[in-house]
């Protein structure tokens, strides 16, 4: 599903390359669930938002569903992110002036979703997620897991191929940490998502089945998860 | 601490430089227009307010009711002066002025003419120096005007006639080719803000006309002056006029007639009545210019409250900060009313420089000779600094209640946002109200636009065009003379027709009369007006006859035109039916045949409808003009050798002509001016308003980066991102726009309803205000959302 050849992204400093990821080279497959771990500042965030088309790598050959999808024109990237890409932020970022139904129905809006298929999967999602109570709140009356849980049904609500989560537990306490993770196991197992976190917890790493290990922008190591 | 507070002031200014410019901008346009309206209207109420008695000053005017109308004169029957003088109590002074003016030559010692000019000059009672203090130079007044035949100057004519003021006491001047004057008065200049222009004041005993009895011949150059006696009130004359007019008018005229007081502030301003400089200017529009005043500065204030309130939640953090300081909300209050007056400071210098450079154009837009200046009255610098004062509180106190408001936590947190940091509704209702007022600026200016141009455009009925009215004098001596005027400018090259009539088809000053029909028992109970002309008047002027024919050459028989609105008003079926049938007037025993009909033709300003018009056969004294029809191809050339002809002619008598497109054209001048006043205007406001929304969408574009970045990963196109903006935009405009509607049909109706022939209200100035308004929000706001929309997502969403 993704193919990571050579990336290299570095940003030019008075004439001084600071190179962030070097020669990173991968293949994540449909189905799998990745974790990407290491230190503060070691490039995670930045090789996250390049899968993400958030950002250009600045060489390297990056091949989504087969496309070569470096320096792709705007209208196909937002296909991409309509149909088969869901984020997920440390911060959350939902929107603050729409409830946690509009929130999640937004992707949908987008998506061109029609108005009655769009009511039965936020109902849905509400429903997966034990917040019909909750539908008519703004993020601020709420927890953060429950921002986060809304944050995820967002992304799940376009059913995408695959879930990009930027240290998605970074602001929570680790019961609601485990939750989550819970959560993204299932999506994996029951449903075939392909899940991409960035995480500093080895606990959390331990739900994926892969742990890619970034130091100083280069992947240092790549483990199989064993049960 | 104001020091304090000043310093961070300046410093929050320069650090949002963008939006100081766009407040600055806003309020010092919106600021120098109040300016100059506030000078001009000052300047207009000004007029006659030089006296010490101003106050119990009025002015005695005329009023006729008639069945079908009513008339306002502002002249009086000549016997009223001296009547009221002898039947008043209440009354310390009564002058009467009459105007005149004709030719004035100063000879030498030798008795040749060093001099000859023509002047207007005014005939005036000693009284009225009692009721007007004129300062006076040399002479004392009382004295100088009580004889016949003597005469006091303006220092600017006496310096004209004899050189030098101080040697004009003594000499002597030819008026009108008869009367010597003796010169036994200087006064100083009468300024340009006044009603009464006086140059030259002839002693009134020396008038003519002075000793006639006539109460129903009334003229507008016949005008009366009283003065109260100090502690009475105006209304108590009610009384003794009434016994007075039942004194005085004992046969029946056709109208019922009145006579009013007019308070002297009021000469000017009620155009109702004309005054001898010629100038009013109606409280309507001065109304008006206020109103347009008032919306500029609410404008300008709008932009200032929407853009601090919008700005106030990027220093959220700032308050947060200075309130866990332990700083007081007073103490912040203080802080933003002293950066709100700083712009304002700032704002009304650059206005005081904007102001300064429009002058000019408006003293030349509303003709006035005087120089208007920013520090000619000290009540200007008064209101300026009262329009500060306004302008920093109305529009700093409500962003500084909000901001001082804030809770310090949600502040420090940074979780104020545009909707909950107060003033969200606030903002969208004033920003409704400002296009609002754009709309209905926007709306009445093309109605304006579109009601001159038809003016313009209307065909009157007959051709104006390349005709030249060319005054001629009517005493006895210089009747004789007319043929051979008319022959010689007729044999001119260029000249293809001329008539002498007394007004041309369309004129501002027409004569009323009342006349029989068909030796009718009594009068028609309506008055005609009333023209005179020879037999080449509708050929000259192209007026087209629908009956009969014009006038034949036979000075001796007596014959007359009318028009068709007459024999309507007369129910006369069909204009042949008219033809041969008499007219009598002032009490004619033979009058006149009626020869022809003519075709109906607008005979003065399109405000006014079509009147019954009676037009005589007679080149007698009646007469006034000499209408000269020229070809198109030298009119200058044309109009030079007329002038040499008339003065070989008229030797005596000093050249004067106009033309008579010119004449029509002034009746259109005070829509000239508000045409011109409203386009400045509302540019003016238009620009304030997009400037503010300018501001407006640059907050919420920041404010909604990182909601803007969530949708863009969520599957939003820039357009959606785009539209999203700018719909919030377009829904206050277009419900702007449904608010301006029925206001600006009200103004607009109201202001159509005084012309008699005017435009039908379309839907499309409505329209057309519509899509300029939306139009330019659209540009406007597109212009920022758009860099907004396109902005780096990843830079929006970084973990804070
Ligand atoms: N726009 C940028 N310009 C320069 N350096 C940057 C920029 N964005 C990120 N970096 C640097 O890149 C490095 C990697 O950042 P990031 O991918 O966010 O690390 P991580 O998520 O692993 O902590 C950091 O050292 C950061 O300072
Ligand atoms: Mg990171």
């Amino acid at each position: 599903m993704i193919q990571l050849q050579n990336i290299e992204k570095y940003y030019a400093n008075k004439g001084v390359k600071s190179y962030i990821l070097r020669h990173v080279s991968t293949t994540i497959q449909q189905g799998e669930f990745v974790s990407i771990m290491g230190p503060s500042g070691a490039g995670k965030s930045t090789l996250l938002n390049i899968l993400g088309m958030l950002e250009e790598p600045t060489y390297g050959t990056y091949e989504f569903m087969g496309e070569n999808v470096v320096s792709l024109n705007e209208r196909k990237r937002i296909e991409l992110y309509r149909n088969h890409i869901g984020f997920v932020f440390q911060a959350y970022h939902l929107i603050d002036e729409m409830t946690v139904a509009e929130n999640i129905e937004a992707p949908l809006l987008y998506k061109k979703v029609g108005s009655a298929e769009r009511k039965s999967r936020v109902a849905e999602m509400l429903d997966r997620f034990n917040m019909v109570a909750k539908r008519d709140l703004f993020p601020n009356q709420l927890s953060g897991g429950q921002q986060q849980l809304v944050g995820i049904a967002r992304a799940l609500a376009a059913q995408p191929l695959i879930i990009l989560a930027d240290e998605p537990t970074g602001n929570l306490q680790s019961a609601q940490a485990l939750q989550i993770m819970e959560l993204f196991r299932k999506l994996n197992e029951e449903e075939n998502i392909t899940i991409i976190q960035v995480t500093h917890s080895e606990i959390n790493a331990g739900y994926g089945n892969r742990i890619l290990h970034l130091l100083d922008g280069v992947i240092s190591e790549d483990l199989q998860v064993v049960v | 601490m104001f020091k304090l507070n000043l310093k961070i002031a300046l410093r929050n200014l320069w650090k949002n430089k963008g939006y100081t410019f766009i407040n600055i901008a806003g309020l010092s346009i919106g600021m120098a227009c109040c300016i100059l309206i506030f000078i001009f209207i000052n300047y207009q109420l000004s007029y006659d307010q030089q006296f010490a008695n101003k106050d119990r000053i009025y002015r005695v005017v005329s009023y006729w009711k008639y069945v079908d109308g009513e008339e306002f004169q502002s002249g009086v029957p000549r016997p009223l002066a001296p009547a009221m003088r002898n039947d008043f109590g209440m009354l310390e002074e009564v002058a009467a002025i009459q105007r005149s003016g004709g030719i004035f030559k100063v000879k030498d010692a030798a008795g040749l003419v060093r001099l000859k000019t023509a002047e207007e000059a005014y005939y005036i009672e000693p009284q009225f120096f009692k009721i007007f203090d004129y300062p006076w130079l040399q002479g004392d007044p009382q004295k100088a005007l009580a004889e016949p035949n003597t005469v006091a100057l303006s220092r600017e004519m006496a310096t004209k006639f004899f050189g030098n003021w101080q040697t004009a006491v003594g000499k002597t001047l030819e008026f009108k080719n008869k009367d010597v004057l003796k010169v036994t008065g200087v006064f100083e200049d009468v300024p340009e803000n006044s009603s009464n222009p006086i140059k030259i004041a002839i002693a009134y005993a020396g008038y003519e006309h002075s000793k006639m009895k006539s109460w129903r011949s009334v003229s507008s150059g016949s005008q009366c002056y009283i003065l109260l006696t100090k502690g009475s009130d105006i209304a108590d004359l009610e009384g003794p006029k009434k016994a007075f007019m039942n004194k005085y008018y004992t046969d029946k005229g056709i109208g019922k007639e009145d006579h009013f007081f007019q308070p002297l502030a009021e000469v000017h301003q009620d155009a109702r009545y004309s005054n001898f400089a010629h100038k009013t200017t109606g409280k309507g529009e001065l109304a008006g210019l206020l109103v347009i005043g008032v919306f500029l500065l609410i404008t300008a204030c709008i932009n200032f409250i929407n853009l601090a309130t919008a700005q106030a939640v990027s220093r959220s953090k700032e308050i947060g900060v200075r309130k866990v300081m332990g700083s007081r909300r007073k103490q912040l209050m203080a802080q933003f009313l002293t950066e709100t007056l700083t712009i304002t400071f700032f704002a009304l210098l650059v206005a005081c420089i904007l102001t300064e450079a429009a002058l000019p154009g408006m003293a030349n837009l509303f003709k006035e000779k005087i120089s208007f200046g920013l520090f000619s009255q000290p009540v200007i610098p008064v209101f300026m600094i009262g329009m500060v004062l306004f302008v920093g509180f109305v529009a700093g106190f409500y962003p500084a209640m909000i901001m001082s408001g804030f809770d310090p936590i949600l502040a420090i947190k940074n979780k104020v946002s545009i909707g909950n940091g107060g003033g969200g509704v606030l903002r969208k209702v004033l920003v409704v109200v400002q296009f609002a007022i754009t709309v209905i600026l926007i709306t009445g200016t093309l109605v304006i636009l579109k009601q001159m141009k038809y003016m313009r455009e209307k065909p009157l009925g007959f051709n104006p065009s390349a005709i030249a009215m060319v005054d001629v004098p009517s005493d006895s001596l210089s009747i004789l003379k007319y043929n051979l005027l008319k022959s010689r400018v007729l044999k001119e090259s260029g000249v293809r027709s001329v008539s002498l009539c007394s007004t041309g088809p369309s004129s501002g000053d027409s004569n009323f009369g009342n006349f029989t029909y068909n030796h009718s028992a009594k009068d028609a109970d309506f008055e005609a007006s009333i023209k005179t002309s020879d037999e080449n008047y509708l050929q000259t002027f192209g007026l087209k006859l629908i009956a009969g024919k014009t006038f034949t050459k036979n000075d001796n028989l007596k014959e007359i035109i009318v028009n068709e609105t007459l024999l309507k008003k007369l129910s006369v079926s069909s204009p042949e039916v008219a033809i041969g049938k008499i007219i009598q007037m002032g009490g004619d025993p033979v009058g006149a045949s009626i020869v022809g009909v003519v075709k109906d033709f607008n005979n003065t300003n399109l405000r006014e409808p079509i009147a019954p018009i009676l037009i005589e056969k007679s080149t007698g004294p009646s007469t006034t003009t000499l209408a000269v029809k020229m070809d198109t191809r030298d009119i200058p050339g044309v109009m030079k050798n007329i002038e040499a002809i008339w003065n070989s002619v008229y030797p005596e008598h000093v050249y004067d002509s106009t033309f008579m497109q010119d004449d029509i054209n002034k009746y259109y001048e005070s829509e000239r001016v508000m045409g011109t006043l409203f386009k400045v205007f509302a540019g003016v406001i238009i620009f304030i308003a997009f400037i503010g929304l300018f501001g407006l969408i640059s907050f919420v574009a920041t404010q909604r980066t990182k909601e803007m970045a969530i949708r863009k990963v969520l599957g939003a196109t820039t357009l959606e991102l785009v539209n999203m903006l700018n719909s919030s935009f377009m829904i206050m405009v277009l419900l702007a726009n449904l608010v301006a509607w029925p206001v600006a049909y009200i103004f607009i109706d109201h202001w159509l309803s005084r012309y008699a022939y005017r435009i039908e209200l379309s839907v499309w100035p409505f329209i057309t205000a519509m899509s300029i308004s939306m139009g330019i929000t659209l540009m406007t706001v597109s212009f920022r959302s758009f860099k907004a929309a396109k902005t780096n997502a990843v830079d929006a969403l970084k973990y804070e």
